[in-house]
C-alpha cells in the first residue's frame, strides 16, 4: 500500500465524478429489470412510451423546476451561446412535446417515459447526481378519475416491480393556499407561511401565524400539520368550523378521490395528508407521494399540474407521476426483493466437440435459457458435451445421456 | 415511541437534550452514558450521539428518524428535514461583532468588509440581504482571534453569554439570528412512522413548555 501522499488527487484520479455510479453486473441488470417492469405496467394501462432528450434549453427546464432551483441543474452553453441544461426531471419535456407536437390530441392522452435525470448536488453529500426516473402523464383530462388512475397506476407499477410495503400520501395543492385565503392571511404573512411550509419549517409556520388574527378553525388546521393525516374521516374533522369555499372544495375533491381509490381497491395503502404539498406554484389539484419504511426519501410523487402546458402555448390540463427507480431499487434491495438477474448456464466441451457445444447453447437459448459456451476445451460447466453424448447435473445428481436428453433436461431451467 | 432512532448532538446541547427527553418521559438518559458508548438504547428507542453538524445528515438520509439539533446548525446544513418543534433550550445568538475601535461599532458599514466565520451560509444570506461587498473567510474555531490578528475586520459567530467576545475585545454590532434547539424529522419517517414521530414531537413540545414555565417561576 502506498501512503495517501503518494496517491493522485482529484476527481480525475478516481476516474469518476462524485455522485455518479457505475452499475456492475447483477445490480445493473436488476435495475434495468425494475425499469422494464414499471414500463410494462404503464403500457398495460394504455400509456404510450416516448423518449425525450437528455438536454433541453434552460428556459424549458426552468418552466418545470422554477427559477429558484435552476442552480441545482447542470447548465452549459450551446455553440451559439444559448443556455442548455441536463434535464432534472422529465415531466416538463413531456409537457413541451404535447403542447408543441401533440396538441391535436386525441385527448385524453396517456404517455410514459423512463430515463436518467441529473442534479448538480454538492460533493460528498451522499446524494446521487444521476438517477433514473420512470413516469406517466395523463393529459387532457380534468376529472378526479384521472388523478385516481395515476395514483392506482403508481401503486400497481411498484407492486409489479416487487417494491413492497409502500404507502401513498394523498394531499391537495389548493387546500393550504385556500385555507390561508379564507383565513384572511395575505401578502407577506401568506408568503411567510407558504415559504416555511415549503422548506418544511413548522416552527416558522407557528411563528408566522402568531402575528396574525387567524380564526381558531384555520389556526388549528395550520398548526395541526403534520397530524392531519389518516383515512376519509379526517376530511370531516378538517371541515368542521371551516367557512371558506376554497378549502372546502379541496376537501370535497379529496373525498371524491378517496371513493375512486376505493374503487381501484388500493385504500389499504393510502393516507390522506392535508399537509403533503409543497410545490404550490407547480401543482394545482390532488398530489401524492409514495413512501416506504425502507427509504428515507419518497419513492415517487405526482399530482395535477393544469398550468404547466400553458407555458408552452397550449393550455391542456394534466396529471401524472414519477417513480424514482434507484430509490425503489435500493428499497426493494433492503427487503431482498430486487428482481434477480437471470442465471447463466455454462456449456463445456471435450475433445473436438466444440460444434456440438455451440449447437447445444443455441438450442438452449431459443428455449429461454441464458448460456455461455466455453472458449477452450476440457473445462467443467453445468453441462459437458463430447462426441458420445452429454453429462450434466440435475438436483445435485450426476446425469448423462444423449444431447437431446441434455437439452430437454436443461431447458426446464428456463425462467 | 418504541423503535424510533434519534440523533443527539454532542457538545453543549447534549445535556439539555437528555434532560428534556427525561422530562418528556421519552427516555431516562444520562449524558454521561454517551462517554462510554455512542449508541444507547433506552425505552425501546436507539439514541446516537453524533457531531451537531452531522445530525441533519443522519436524519435527511434516513439513518435516524428524528434528531435534536441547534437552529444554527440547520441554517448551515442545507439538508432537507422537517423542523417539527422549537425545544426552547440551548439559546444562543448569531451576531456580527467587531473590535471596539472599528467604524462598525459606531454604525458605519464600510463598502467592503472581511468577515471571519464558522457560518458561511448564514453569513452569505445575512450580508447579501444588506448588499454589502463582503469577503467571507471560513474558519473552524477561535473565530474571535481573526480581527485581533488582522485576518478579518469583523466576525459573524454564535454567542450565548457574550463573555468570550468581550474577553477578545469584540463588541456586538448586529444580530443575524436567534437559535434554540429544534426537533427535526426525516420526511419519510414523518409519514411511515407518523404516530411515533407525532407522539415524540407532542411530548417534547409539552416538556419544553413546562420547563420554560418552571424557569420563569
Amino acid at each position: 500500500m502506498r501512503g495517501l501522499d503518494a496517491l493522485p488527487t482529484g476527481a480525475g484520479a478516481r476516474g469518476r465524478a462524485d455522485g455518479f455510479t457505475d452499475w456492475l453486473v447483477g445490480a445493473a441488470a436488476s435495475r434495468r429489470l425494475l425499469t422494464d417492469r414499471f414500463i410494462e405496467t404503464f403500457e398495460s394501462w394504455g400509456y404510450g412510451f416516448i423518449v425525450t432528450p437528455l438536454i433541453e434549453p434552460l428556459d424549458t427546464v426552468a418552466a418545470g423546476v422554477g427559477a429558484a432551483r435552476q442552480s441545482g441543474l447542470f447548465r452549459f452553453m450551446d455553440s451559439d451561446g444559448a443556455l442548455l441544461a441536463l434535464v432534472g426531471e422529465r415531466t416538463v419535456s413531456v409537457a413541451r412535446v404535447v403542447a408543441t407536437q401533440l396538441h391535436a390530441g386525441p385527448f385524453p392522452l396517456r404517455l410514459c417515459y423512463a430515463g436518467p435525470v441529473l442534479r448538480n448536488h454538492s460533493h460528498n453529500a451522499g446524494r446521487r447526481r444521476e438517477s433514473l426516473q420512470a413516469g406517466c402523464e395523463l393529459l387532457g383530462a380534468t376529472g378526479l378519475e384521472a388523478d385516481a388512475e395515476c395514483i392506482a397506476l403508481a401503486a400497481a407499477a411498484l407492486e409489479q416491480g416487487g417494491v413492497h410495503g409502500v404507502q401513498v400520501d394523498v394531499g391537495h395543492a389548493d387546500f393550504i393556499p385556500g385555507l390561508l385565503e379564507s383565513a384572511g392571511i395575505d401578502g407577506d404573512a401568506r408568503d411567510g407561511v407558504l415559504a416555511a411550509l415549503a422548506s418544511r419549517d413548522l416552527v416558522s409556520v407557528e411563528a408566522s401565524l402568531e402575528g396574525t388574527d387567524v380564526a381558531d378553525a384555520e389556526r388549528r388546521l395550520l398548526l395541526a400539520f403534520p397530524t392531519l393525516r389518516g383515512g376519509r374521516e379526517i376530511l370531516d374533522t378538517a371541515a368542521s368550523g371551516l367557512r371558506g369555499e376554497r378549502p372546502l372544495r379541496a376537501l370535497r375533491e379529496l373525498a371524491r378521490l378517496w371513493d375512486l381509490l376505493e374503487a381501484h381497491a388500493i385504500t389499504d395503502r393510502v393516507h390522506l395528508d392535508l399537509g403533503a404539498v409543497r410545490d404550490w406554484d407547480y401543482y394545482t389539484g390532488p398530489t401524492f407521494e409514495v413512501f416506504s419504511e425502507d427509504s428515507g426519501f419518497p419513492l415517487g410523487s405526482g399530482g395535477r399540474y393544469d398550468r404547466l402546458l400553458a407555458r408552452f402555448g397550449d393550455a391542456v390540463p394534466a396529471t401524472g407521476f414519477v417513480l424514482h427507480v434507484d430509490r425503489c431499487h435500493d428499497s426493494a434491495g433492503r427487503r431482498d426483493g430486487v428482481l434477480s438477474a437471470q442465471h447463466v448456464l455454462r456449456v463445456s466441451w471435450e475433445g473436438d466437440a466444440e460444434a456440438i457445444a455451440l449447437e447445444v447453447a443455441r438450442r438452449l437459448r431459443t428455449r429461454g435459457v441464458a448460456c455461455v459456451c466455453d472458449l477452450t476445451p476440457g473445462e467443467s460447466g453445468e453441462v459437458t458435451v463430447s462426441n458420445t453424448g452429454a453429462r450434466w447435473t440435475e438436483d445435485g445428481r450426476d446425469e448423462s445421456g444423449s444431447i437431446d436428453a441434455a437439452v430437454d433436461a436443461l431447458a426446464r431451467r428456463a425462467p | 415511541m418504541k423503535g424510533l432512532r434519534i440523533a443527539l448532538p454532542a457538545g453543549t446541547l447534549l445535556e439539555g437534550a437528555c434532560e428534556l427527553l427525561a422530562a418528556a418521559g421519552v427516555a431516562q438518559l444520562d449524558a454521561n452514558r454517551f462517554e462510554r458508548e455512542l449508541s444507547v438504547t433506552d425505552a425501546g428507542c436507539v439514541f446516537v450521539k453524533v457531531r451537531p453538524t452531522d445530525v441533519p445528515v443522519y436524519v435527511e438520509m434516513g439513518a435516524c428518524d428524528c434528531g435534536i439539533v441547534g437552529k444554527d446548525v440547520l441554517w448551515e446544513s442545507g439538508r432537507e428535514c422537517y423542523e417539527l418543534a422549537d425545544l426552547r433550550f440551548g439559546l444562543c445568538r448569531l451576531v456580527v461583532a467587531a473590535p471596539r475601535d472599528s467604524p462598525l461599532v459606531s454604525g458605519v458599514w464600510p463598502a467592503s468588509l472581511r468577515v471571519a466565520t464558522k457560518y458561511p451560509e448564514s453569513a452569505g444570506r445575512f450580508f447579501a440581504a444588506r448588499a454589502l461587498n463582503v469577503v467571507l473567510i471560513r474558519l473552524h474555531g477561535s473565530v474571535e482571534l481573526a480581527p485581533a490578528t488582522g485576518l478579518a475586520d469583523c466576525v459573524l459567530d454564535i454567542t450565548a453569554t457574550g463573555r468570550t467576545m468581550a474577553a477578545n475585545g469584540l463588541v456586538e454590532v448586529a444580530e443575524a439570528g436567534v437559535s434554540t434547539a429544534r426537533l427535526i424529522a426525516n420526511q419519510a419517517a414523518l409519514k411511515t412512522r407518523n404516530e411515533l414521530v407525532g407522539a415524540l414531537a407532542a411530548s417534547l413540545r409539552r416538556a419544553a413548555a413546562g420547563q420554560r414555565n418552571e424557569g420563569a417561576a
